[in-house]
């Protein structure tokens, strides 16, 4: 699996670690601002709302639905083109933030905004591993 | 905050045809279209003392060479000029260009000032470059890039959503085309002139769904310019002053997982202080030079704009009120989508077009009544919205 993953892997920093080690732990992590409660995604090194720097990781529980989704079949961009068709989709997590992530394991005919998924952590590299998303019945 | 109401105008402008033309330089059309806006200003040159280039995307070495003054020695403002430098906003650059240009005039700073964008999309195009234009560029690196995400897939999502909050059919986006051909066919600048019908659009294959092939934009290579003086000096010099009415503006975001999911809300004031400070209503607008880059933002642009109601723009454009002979003129040099993508220059195209319609100067595509005419812009992955009004009298 390592020496044939061939599609980009995420920058990683001191910031970005954080989250990407608790995908290897299968975990969701978000942060929140402890002075003013502001829910904060993609990880920050300052409070959007009150410029706090005292912000704690929280994990999600992993479920939210489809804000919007598109499944690419030709034009993407070129490490991703042997995996035509694949589904992209801006999902909004339940604790309040939103990602930008995969929807696997579904027949891309049946998605709709708005449907309930889930997290579904794929290991990609024994570095890496990508948290996706799957439909499931609520 | 003082308003600059009719204070400032734009006084010429310079164009030349959008496509590929490989033996056309980056300089010598970029010269053209600068001697283009100063003869059509009918200013002498050495009155232009701020040379504003917008940013090149397909050749680092042509921006790095704007940014050193290129322009300013090319065309022999060496003893005139005060400031060369570079604006770069992607798409919005337009906007932001004639903001910084308004404000030099109205504080006397400069006199007038020249703004010159120019670039080869087409036939110029690094492929470095392309690759991170499009499809890393307004991206996380840290959290996006992994799953494939483009300004494709962008396209896509954007429409998704606005097709399942607004009822507005595949057919009603495809219709967008079908409107900006039509214009294109008048614009001897254009470079999508073959005109496409609705279902031509549909029966294309699907990219990124739901969006089309039919649905993109196709990149160019193409060069515009405007020249930007205080009202007392455009009279002067012209009869056809396009007065800078009301600006408004917001920029929201970088990634689109963080573009705010309720745009109305977060760009809606943009166009609140545009009208507000040109003391018009939607009902004033005769031509409306919007921004695209893909068909369904002219859609959600229109219903920002007041110029329609919230999920009526799509039958709108079906019914043939945006196209030539409509009673709304949409995006008259056909847009992005039908006069070509030049990378930070979509923008400018729509900027200068709306000038041209108040200039009375569009020639085939000229509107009807062009007293009062809107445009709008857009950088990055939809990172900001910006609304000019200009209009023929002060």
């Amino acid at each position: 699996m390592t020496s044939e993953y061939k599609k980009p892997l995420p920058l990683i920093t001191g910031l970005s670690k954080v989250f990407w080690d608790g995908c290897k732990e299968n975990k969701l992590l978000y942060q929140r601002c402890k002075d003013c409660g502001q829910v904060i995604f993609f990880p920050k090194m300052l409070c959007p709302n009150c410029m706090g720097h005292n912000l704690e990781w929280k994990e999600s529980k992993g479920r939210g639905k489809i804000h919007t989704f598109t499944v690419t079949y030709d034009s993407a961009p070129p490490e991703f083109m042997s995996s035509v068709p694949f589904a992209l989709a801006v999902i909004n997590l339940d604790e309040g933030f939103s990602m930008l992530s995969n929807i696997t394991d579904c027949d891309f005919g049946k998605l709709t905004c708005d449907m309930p998924v889930e997290v579904v952590f794929d290991p990609v590299t024994p570095e890496i591993t990508l948290p996706k998303f799957r439909p499931f019945a609520s | 905050m003082a308003s600059i109401r009719g204070k400032a105008a734009i006084v010429g402008i310079g164009e030349v045809p959008t496509g590929r033309y490989p033996e056309r330089s980056f300089i010598e059309q970029s010269i053209a279209v600068a001697e283009m806006a100063i003869k059509d200003a009918g200013i002498p040159k050495k009155d232009i003392d701020t040379v504003i280039p917008i940013g090149v995307v397909a050749n680092p070495l042509d921006n790095a060479n704007v940014v050193c003054s290129l322009l300013v020695e090319e065309l022999g403002l060496g003893t005139s000029a005060k400031s060369n430098f570079e604006i770069m906003s992607g798409g919005s650059s337009s906007a932001n260009a004639l903001k910084v240009a308004v404000s030099l005039v109205l504080t006397g700073l400069s006199k007038a000032v020249l703004v010159v964008h120019s670039d080869r999309m087409a036939s110029g195009l690094d492929i470095g470059a392309a690759i991170t234009t499009f499809a890393r560029a307004s991206i996380s690196q840290e959290y996006e890039v992994p799953f494939g995400f483009s300004q494709l897939a962008l396209a896509g999502l954007l429409q998704q959503r606005y097709m399942h909050d607004t009822g507005t059919t595949e057919r009603q986006i495809a219709s967008v085309v079908e409107s900006l051909r039509k214009w294109a066919a008048l614009n001897p600048n254009a470079m999508m002139k073959t005109p496409r019908t609705a279902d031509e659009v549909l029966d294309s294959p699907m990219l990124s769904s739901p969006v089309r092939k039919r649905m993109m934009n196709v990149l160019a290579d193409g060069a515009a310019a405007f020249i930007v003086t205080d009202a007392a000096r455009a009279r002067e010099l012209t009869e056809t002053p396009a007065y800078v009415l009301g600006m408004g503006s917001r920029c929201t975001n970088f990634t689109v997982t963080g573009q705010p999911q309720d745009i109305q809300k977060s760009w809606g004031p943009a166009v609140q202080d545009a009208y507000k400070m040109a003391r018009i209503k939607p009902s004033d607008i005769d031509v409306a030079e919007i921004y695209d880059a893909f068909p369904t933002f002219i859609l959600i642009s229109l219903e920002l704009l007041g110029l329609c109601r919230r999920g009526e723009a799509g039958r709108f454009v079906e019914e043939g009120h945006t196209s030539p002979g409509g009673k709304l003129p949409v995006s008259t040099n056909g847009a992005m989508m039908a006069q070509g993508h030049t990378g930070a220059g979509g923008g400018v195209a729509i900027l200068v077009e709306a000038a041209r319609q108040v200039m009375g100067k569009a020639g085939a595509r000229q509107a009807k009544k062009a007293d009062i005419v809107v445009e709008t812009a857009s950088g990055g992955v939809g990172m900001d919205f910006h609304v000019g009004v200009l209009g023929k009298e002060a």
